[in-house]
């Protein structure tokens, strides 16, 4: 057989399958031009660390999106539970049971989302939309609007979980990012359930005959992101040391959303890479960082960020019914 | 003659659907156009309805030659097609789904609703459907009345010709005798129709003439009242007997056992026994329940009555990991919708059934789908290069193998295989035959859904013939004969008063 490497096709693979390594370099190669020192350690730790709070939920909305579904709800999520984890830290100064809190609450938001989704037959987008509003009004009437704040006491400490160093200068924020995607991938590319995930997204009956219980399934990927959302409001109040019940985590969702479709996953579900939203998610801090550097009115970044996303998701075009 | 397709000749691609096939009605005719599936019927029908143009041929209408024109000038001379699939539309009104696309306007675009009313309370009147409001949402309606809405679209504007194919499928025996007196006023008024129908008794009934086709080719037209339905079968299926080959078999040992199982009103009281290493076939035509007997037995569609018993305890549906849990697995019919997972690689398409049934072991364990993978090479002849690759990357005959591997691998003692060989090409189906039959061999009890006779020959032990939803006749495999299961399955002996 002769193997041409370069073929339309192949051509076609690439470009839907790497696109997100495309975009990735060319955004890389502005940072440079606008900032020539954009590839010392230092400041890819620093955009990692950036990116860091919706990183690790855009890991679990993967998730989702490969399934077919949608999950609107996680900002208000990281809102409420970082709100109560605040709460309980405060009353009884443990930082363990604080973190324990923040994920177990989460992991409970989660699954109302899942139950809503793959038990009662929801829409997961009118699900998820209803929950954002609710978990988003719960906490904003229980601290009245205002903000909570880490007591004083144990500022100090807690503040260490988002702002501590290992090894004299790696980022613990950088560590969870990368453990979510790592744990992420291995769950996703080296599982029974990460088998399921995708099953569920590309051909739901086929899925069910082979004797797959989707609803289960569902079930458990809406828990999941919850969870990370759990770990993400830990890290926003660690960093933050105090949130605003009304707009904490507000916009998460379309950030996630975004980085999982800059990084590849198509919004039809049954396919996607954690790789891509990794890379998705140092793409959407990015942006912010070069339109500082060039000095462009932050009024803009939203703009920019639309065009980038179009352009990114246009460029990876579906070719499985080319 | 009124209508006249002459020697029309229609090729796709190397294909050719059709070979120098004529047809003709007269005005005010019925003409009854029979053939088994795939014999041709609908491209001959789509090329009068406009769909298609011949590449050779004429087709002529009251002495005008409309070859080559498109739906809507078809449409135009009056042709009309009533489809076998309802194209109603719950969320429109009644009168907005006789008038999709063709609504009647007044000036400026706007749609006049009254003339649209009026005229459809002329034409529910025709269909004896003269106490149905135009303006009820077709939701309400049940479903033979949606099948009248279909034919009374048809009458909206002058039709001259209307195409019925198969309309009665899902009617009963009561609206089926409104229908017939429906066509026989269009009739009187002059209007042709071309019935096409595999139920024998509705054909002798209605129709004056008969048209049977066979792989493309016109077999022979004529009265019906000149022929009789061992006839007729005998022109569907065409002359050829082919020597049954022996099959041995086996033990009297009952592994599984429906009694009176039903399931609304797809099929009623059916009742078997499936023996050890015996390939059981069902068979039938269109509308005859068989698909949904096979999901109820595999647990996908909720029996409403009767017991079935797994080597005697009886079976519990309460979910498909259960049924497979207890030892039944299903290929299923339908490859693209039901069988292949299209964004999965290979392997994991391979393994995912047993992934479901298995408990434990958390992580995929890549060296056991690599061997099955290679068992599926050599034992299914699998043609396949990477076992990463996407499964679209195979043939439908390699997906299908596929698919059955990710069953077989699972040494259920129950096997369905329903429509195992739909949309496969001819060496895949041998081998998918030369499959089931080892299986057996190894004792495994096998019951198999199909509508193709060399199926039947090439597996069945014993044979169930279904027609209405209903076991109309068990055949022995010495028995087996492909015009007397025509016969049978297009409701012979169970007419009424015989």
């Amino acid at each position: 057989m002769n193997k041409k490497i370069i073929t339309r096709q192949n051509i076609r693979k690439i470009q839907s399958e790497y696109s997100y390594l495309v975009s990735f370099i060319i955004l890389v190669l502005i940072a440079l031009y606008f900032n020539h020192s954009f590839l010392s350690y230092s400041s890819i730790i620093t955009l990692i660390s950036n990116a860091t709070i919706t990183g690790v939920i855009a890991c679990g909305m993967t998730l989702v999106i490969i399934a077919g579904m949608i999950d609107l709800s996680v900002g208000s999520i990281v809102a409420l539970t970082a709100g109560l984890g605040i709460l309980v830290l405060n009353k009884t100064g443990s930082i363990a049971l604080c973190i324990l809190f923040c994920l177990g609450m989460g992991l409970v938001l989660g699954l109302l989302n899942g139950v809503l989704t793959a038990y009662a037959g929801m829409a997961a987008f009118i699900a998820t939309l209803a929950t954002q509003c609710a978990y988003r009004s719960v906490i904003t009437q229980i601290g009245q609007g205002g903000p909570f704040s880490v007591d004083r006491g144990i500022l100090k400490s807690f503040s260490k979980i988002a702002t501590g160093k290992l090894f004299g200068s790696l980022p613990v924020l950088v560590i969870f990012l990368i453990a979510a995607a790592v744990i992420t991938w291995v769950l996703l590319t080296k599982t029974k359930f990460g088998c399921y995930v995708f099953a569920t997204g590309s051909n739901e009956h086929a899925a069910i005959l082979s004797g797959i219980d989707v609803r289960k399934v569902k079930l458990a990927i809406m828990g999941y992101v919850g969870l990370l959302c759990g770990l993400s409001s830990v890290l926003l109040a660690s960093r933050m040391s105090s949130v605003t019940a009304s707009n904490a985590g507000s916009g998460y969702e379309l950030d996630c959303i975004a980085a999982v479709a800059i990084g590849g996953t198509p919004m039809s579900g049954g396919r996607g890479k954690i790789i891509g939203t990794f890379l998705g998610a140092l793409m959407m801090q990015m942006i912010s960082t070069i339109l500082i550097a060039a000095k462009i009115d932050p009024f803009l970044t939203g703009l920019v960020k639309g065009i980038i996303i179009i352009v990114a998701v246009i460029f990876q075009k579906d070719t499985r019914n080319g | 003659m009124f209508l006249e397709m002459k020697n029309i000749t229609k090729c796709f691609d190397a294909t050719k659907a059709l070979d120098d096939v004529s047809f003709s009605c007269e005005k005010g005719e019925i003409c009854g156009l029979l053939g088994e599936n795939g014999a041709g019927k609908s491209t001959l029908m789509n090329i009068l309805g406009g769909v298609f143009s011949p590449t050779e041929g004429k087709v002529i209408i009251a002495g005008e030659d409309i070859t080559g024109s498109d739906e809507r000038k078809a449409s135009g001379a009056g042709i009309r097609f009533v489809h076998q699939e309802l194209n109603i539309i719950n969320d429109l009104r009644v009168y907005e789904n006789l008038f999709l696309g063709e609504e009647l306007v007044r000036g400026f675009g706007f749609t006049d609703k009254k003339a649209m009313r009026e005229k459809t309370r002329q034409v529910l009147e025709k269909v004896n459907l003269g106490d149905v409001d135009p303006d009820l949402y077709a939701r309400e309606l049940d479903t033979s009345h949606k099948q009248l809405l279909e034919i009374a679209r048809a009458l909206l504007f002058d039709a001259r010709i209307i195409i019925l194919d198969e309309p009665t499928t899902a009617l009963s025996e009561e609206e089926i005798k409104n229908l017939f007196g429906i066509m026989r006023n269009l009739k009187a008024d002059g209007v042709s129709m071309i019935y096409i129908s595999h139920k024998m008794a509705e054909l002798f009934e209605i129709c004056d003439t008969y048209t049977v086709l066979r792989d493309g080719k016109f077999i022979a037209s004529g009265q019906m009242q000149d022929v009789d339905e061992k006839q007729i079968t005998t022109m569907l299926t065409g002359r050829t007997v082919k020597k049954i080959e022996e099959k041995e078999n086996h033990s009297k040992e009952v592994i599984f056992r429906a009694e009176n199982i039903s399931c609304g009103k797809y099929f009623r009281n059916v009742s078997f026994e499936l023996r050890k290493g015996e390939v059981l076939v069902f068979t039938g035509l269109q509308g005859d329940g068989r698909g949904e007997l096979a999901e109820a037995l595999f647990g996908i569609r909720k029996m409403t009555g009767g017991k079935t018993f797994l080597e005697g305890r009886e079976m519990k549906y309460t979910s498909i990991k259960t049924v497979m849990r207890s030892g039944i697995g299903m290929i299923p019919r339908n490859r693209k919708e039901r069988g292949i997972i299209k964004d999965l690689n290979i392997l994991d398409n391979l393994s995912v059934a047993g992934y479901a049934r298995d408990k434990g072991g958390f992580f995929v364990d890549r060296k056991k789908q690599i061997r099955s993978f290679e068992e599926c090479k050599t034992k299914l002849n699998l043609k396949a290069g990477n076992p990463k690759d996407a499964i679209t990357s195979l043939s439908g005959g390699n997906q299908q193998k596929v698919v059955i591997k990710r069953w077989i691998s699972l040494k259920s003692r129950v096997y369905i295989f329903d429509n195992p060989t739909q949309g496969v090409d001819v060496g895949a189906k041998f081998e998918i035959y030369k499959l089931i039959n080892e299986l057996a061999k190894e004792g495994i009890s096998i019951i198999v859904f199909t509508s193709e006779y060399p199926e039947i020959q090439q597996v069945g032990d014993r044979l169930i013939i279904m027609y209405d939803g209903e076991v109309n006749r068990v055949m022995k495999r010495e028995e087996f004969d492909e015009n007397q299961i025509m016969y049978y399955a297009t409701g012979g002996d169970r007419r009424k008063g015989s």
